[in-house]
Parts: C-alpha cells; sequence; structure tokens
C-alpha cells in the first residue's frame, strides 16, 4: 500500500517523512527520528513509558497514529534537554535517586515538566495524579514525588 | 496492525460522504485510545479507518441553552475537566472525567469514542444514561436522535449503522432539586476498569423528603453492558428518603442485578458494591439537595 507524506514538527524541527497508514507516532519517533528516549513499555496504554507531548499535551504515543500527527508540534525529552525546568528536574532525578531501573524516567521527566509549567508549587496529591498515567516497575514512586516536589520550584525558592 | 486504509477527511460532510460509499469493515477512529490496542489484540479488524481526530471545528464543543447541555463528540475528557457547566448539579460529571484513564488518556479521549466502545468498562456511559442523554447519529442522507439507552444494543454492539457517525451527546439540565454523583470501584484510583460503577440523577419533590424520580445507571445489570436499574427507580419514585427506604432499594437494586464473576471480582461482591453505592449515591444527593441524609 502507498505511504503517505506527513510533515511532523519534532522537538521544533520540521520532518517529512512517509509513513504507512496505520503506522504508529511512537514507531516513527523512535525508528526514524531516533527519539530512543520514547520507550515502548505495554502498547495499550496501561504503562506511559512512550509519553511525549503533542500540541503541548501528554500524550501516550503508543496510542496515536503518525498520521493523525500531521502539521502537529511533538515534544519528547530530547527536545527539552537544554530547558531550564527540565535540567532542574532532572538534577532533582538524580539528587533524590528517583531513578532505579530508568526505564520509567524518561516519561515521569515528561509529565513532571508538564506538571511544572501549570504548576510551581504542587500538592503531593497533584504530583500522583500527574504521574498517575505512568507505570514504574520498581515501585519506586515516593523517590519520584520527592523528585517531582523538589523540581517544580523555581531558583530555590 | 491489519487496517490497510486511513482516510482522514477534512470536514464532516466529506465523512460522511465517504462512508455513504464503503462496503469493506469501516471503523470510524477518533483519540484510537480504545481502537488501536483493539486493533493489535485482533479483536478487530478493520480494512478502511476514517480518521475524524482532525474533525474539532464541526464536533467538539460544549454547549448550554434552553435548558439542554450539547456535547460534541470530539470533546476531550480534559474538556469536561475544565467546564464550569459540572461543577453544581451535574458535578457527577467531572467526578467520572476526573478517574477515567490517566492525564495522558483524558488528553485525547473522546466523549463520542468512551460512547461507541459500548463496554462495561466505559465510564462515561453510566453518567450519561442517569441524565437520560440523546445521540444525536449522522449519515450523508439523514439525521436521527437515539436515547443512548437504546443505543447500547450488547456489549461493543451499538445501533450505529455502518454509514452512521455519532456526532453529539444531549441531556436536559437537571430542573428543580436535583443533584447528581457517581462511584466506581476498581483495584486502583487511576488507569482501571470498574468492577462497578454507578451513577445517580436524584429529583426530590418540594419538601425534600419526598423522591420525584431517581435514575440510577450501572456499568453492568444482567448482561455486560450499561443499563438502568429501572424497578429500583420505579421503588424509589414517591418514597420518602430514610434509612428505611434506602435499605429497601438497596433489595430491590439486589434483585434486579444479576453479575456474574470475573478476574476483577465476584458477582457476589460486585451486587453489595453496588448496593453500598446505591445508599451513598442516595445520601450524598440528598445531603446536596439540603434534604435528609
Amino acid at each position: 500500500m502507498a505511504k503517505r507524506a506527513i510533515a511532523l514538527s519534532v522537538n521544533g524541527t520540521d520532518h517529512p517523512v512517509k509513513v504507512d497508514a496505520t503506522e504508529r507516532l511512537i514507531d516513527v519517533l523512535r525508528d526514524m527520528l531516533n527519539q530512543k528516549s520514547v520507550k515502548e513499555g505495554c502498547s495499550t496504554g496501561d504503562c506511559g513509558i512512550c509519553a511525549v507531548l503533542v500540541d503541548g499535551k501528554l500524550v501516550n504515543s503508543c496510542l496515536m497514529l503518525a498520521a493523525q500527527c500531521d502539521g502537529r508540534r511533538v515534544t519528547t525529552l530530547e527536545g527539552l534537554l537544554e530547558d531550564p525546568t527540565m535540567k532542574r528536574m532532572q538534577g532533582s532525578f538524580i539528587a533524590n535517586n528517583a531513578a532505579q531501573c530508568g526505564f520509567c524516567t524518561p516519561a515521569m521527566l515528561m509529565a513532571a515538566w508538564d506538571l511544572a509549567r501549570h504548576a510551581p508549587r504542587p500538592s503531593d496529591e497533584e504530583i500522583k495524579v500527574a504521574i498517575s498515567g505512568i507505570l514504574c516497575r520498581c515501585t519506586g514512586y515516593y523517590q519520584i514525588i520527592d523528585s517531582v516536589r523538589e523540581g517544580c520550584k523555581r531558583g530555590g525558592t | 496492525m491489519s487496517a490497510l486504509e486511513l482516510y482522514s477527511p477534512t470536514d464532516l460532510s466529506e465523512a460522511l460522504r465517504f462512508m455513504e460509499h464503503q462496503d469493506g469493515k469501516v471503523a470510524v477512529i477518533a483519540s484510537g485510545t480504545d481502537l488501536l490496542p483493539r486493533m493489535r489484540k485482533r479483536q478487530i479488524s478493520p480494512t478502511v479507518l476514517v480518521d475524524i481526530s482532525s474533525l474539532t471545528e464541526d464536533l467538539r464543543y460544549i454547549r448550554s441553552s434552553d435548558g439542554v447541555v450539547r456535547i460534541g463528540a470530539l470533546t476531550t475528557v480534559a474538556d469536561l475537566l475544565e467546564s464550569p457547566l459540572f461543577d453544581r448539579e451535574l458535578s457527577m460529571v467531572k467526578e467520572a472525567a476526573t478517574i477515567f484513564g490517566a492525564p495522558q488518556v483524558r488528553n485525547v479521549a473522546t466523549v463520542g469514542g468512551n460512547i461507541c466502545s459500548a463496554a462495561s468498562s466505559e465510564d462515561l456511559i453510566p453518567v450519561f444514561m442517569a441524565l437520560d442523554a440523546n445521540l444525536k447519529l449522522v449519515s450523508a442522507k439523514e439525521e436521527r436522535t437515539v436515547p443512548l439507552r437504546e443505543f447500547i444494543v450488547g456489549k461493543r454492539k451499538t445501533a450505529l449503522k455502518p454509514s452512521e457517525i455519532l456526532a453529539e451527546v444531549s441531556f436536559r439540565l437537571p430542573v428543580g432539586h436535583s443533584w447528581t454523583a457517581y462511584e466506581k470501584l476498581g483495584r486502583r484510583n487511576m488507569l482501571i476498569i470498574a468492577m462497578v460503577n454507578e451513577a445517580l440523577h436524584l429529583t426530590l419533590e418540594d419538601d425534600l423528603r419526598t423522591v420525584r424520580s431517581a435514575r440510577i445507571a450501572l456499568n453492568r445489570l444482567s448482561r455486560k453492558t450499561p443499563a438502568l436499574a429501572v424497578r429500583t427507580e420505579d421503588f424509589l419514585k414517591g418514597k420518602r428518603i430514610s434509612d428505611e427506604t434506602v435499605t429497601q432499594a438497596q433489595k430491590v437494586l439486589a434483585s434486579e442485578l444479576s453479575l456474574t464473576s470475573d478476574f476483577r471480582g465476584s458477582g457476589a461482591y460486585r451486587t453489595e458494591v453496588a448496593q453500598v453505592y446505591l445508599k451513598r449515591l442516595v445520601q450524598r444527593c440528598s445531603r446536596q439537595i439540603g434534604g435528609p441524609s
């Protein structure tokens, strides 16, 4: 079957790619555009390890067709490495030992970054809701919650 | 994945014209959060996917006028959470949306998709059923309105014709001394398929004691599909709210439920929970209206 040409904006760069009609966003991001922070876990929307931002909204890239993202803005962790909020969040994850096996860490960072934009001082309940769609297989949630709380604070205030 | 063709119309009428002339196995895809996993598991194998996700101009809105609330089929669950319309009497809409999936799912999952998936796992169906919601189904040739309780004809089966798209959910704003409430039990709080969920829309008479009407919807009643507990509703109608009334209503509810066991929970446990929820929902609604609790 013929491939369809779509324009995917990933981390601010336009990528004209040709995809099969039913190719998922996660596969295009990982296999064509080398965004390896995007992990594949359950592929059914239960683990959230593939979380990316599409037009600024956190979504599971395993549950989205690449063709449905034609002309839309996709942001992965790779695109936020120089972002001050993300740098602070990563530092907080390291300081608080939030990564055990590390498999969920990129998705946790995306969810944490998304929360930090909206809530500079989130309650623990807000943090739990923000990361509720992401499964930490090591179950190290308390370190992650501590990291997000600290990482959301700006400039040591 | 097995689907072969993806058609991406630019507006609703184009989508409907396309669907008029299809003889293959057509599936409509909005966000895909339910459809794509089912396709991967080969539970369904459409040959054509009609992608309506970009038709937001036609199908994504929440409006209230002349006492009727209209919700476009592409309205997301996150949109429901942002609407002030569901802060008071209709707060069960937000209660259900708050624990629907998880943030990544709520950001894209649509009201129409949840309804058309038509399984007992769809959290919004009991909510809209308890509000006596109507569905607007459109095709290139006609437009018809079907009550939600008639739309669901079986597990994963609806009254939708192959040429039709669900365009809108609508229901009357509660009038008088009314309130709504929702309860859901799963193995955890988020990202879980309900063992039991139950929605109540209660209206009291001016004395704030007597039930004028009760609408009770559950994710399962006697089959694995959402339905109204009509015998319990009839029992409550005209009764004065008291511990005695609620206890009797719980017995009526148990008698009209025939719930089966599966890996999520036993039928007996589900029945017990449904009864406890009935009491909780009646108390919560009554308290909000200003009646006995």
